[in-house]
């Protein structure tokens, strides 16, 4: 199984750009672009921390496939 | 191909290595017969890689500062610093041994490899800048695919 993501999605929902979304989970645009590529498996806090920053639960956020 | 401030720096460590094999190699290859008091300017040419490594740093680190903007360091950096490091020091302590078991075979049998103190010192550059390039482009293959 494989942990997937549907952060490009919701971040597209919202009107964020890469970078825009990486500056409010404080980090760098590399990382979103990897983890929207399912290349990097972020950590729990910064999973945490996408999810708060666009306002969906991590549940929807992150899952496995 | 846009890179980042990241990579270019990893860039920068990787061209400093293929440079500085070409320019001081050269020297101590030449030498590589002589014993160190009798190398012409040795100190000479210890403050010109000095002074040469200063330089190089100063100027691409300050173009670098001013043509891209600071970006975040986050636990990406970490993981890829972690593993590129490691393999680093894995290179590092795998030449060791050889190197010690080279050296000490050395002076059991003299014949077997006649090395001189510059032979000796020509070795650790080799592996310095070799491993020092493996880890800079292991670590920019990281950046580029995970």
């Amino acid at each position: 199984m494989k942990l997937k993501n549907t952060i490009k999605k919701y971040r597209q929902k919202k009107g964020l750009t890469q970078e825009e979304l990486a500056f409010k989970a404080g980090v760098s645009r590399q990382t979103i672009i990897s983890i929207e590529r399912y290349r990097y498996k972020p950590s729990l806090e910064l999973g945490m921390k996408i999810s708060m920053s666009l306002d969906i639960n991590i549940s929807i956020l992150f899952y496995l496939e | 191909m846009a890179l980042s401030k990241k990579e270019i720096s990893i860039l920068i460590e990787i061209v400093f290595s293929i440079v500085f094999a070409f320019i001081f190699f050269p020297y101590f290859y030449e030498n590589l017969d002589n014993n160190l008091v009798f190398m012409d300017d040795l100190i000479g040419k210890i403050i010109e890689i000095v002074i040469f490594s200063v330089i190089y740093f100063s100027v691409t680190y300050s173009l670098l500062e001013f043509f891209k903007k600071t970006e975040t360091k986050d636990e990406r950096d970490d993981m890829i610093n972690s593993k590129s490091y490691k393999l680093g020091y894995l290179l590092y302590e795998f030449s060791l041994f050889i190197f010690i078991g080279t050296l000490s075979s050395n002076f059991k049998n003299q014949e077997l490899l006649n090395l001189t103190d510059v032979g000796i010192i020509f070795l650790i550059f080799i592996l310095l800048t070799f491993i020092s390039f493996v880890k800079s482009s292991y670590q920019l293959y990281l950046h580029r695919t995970s």
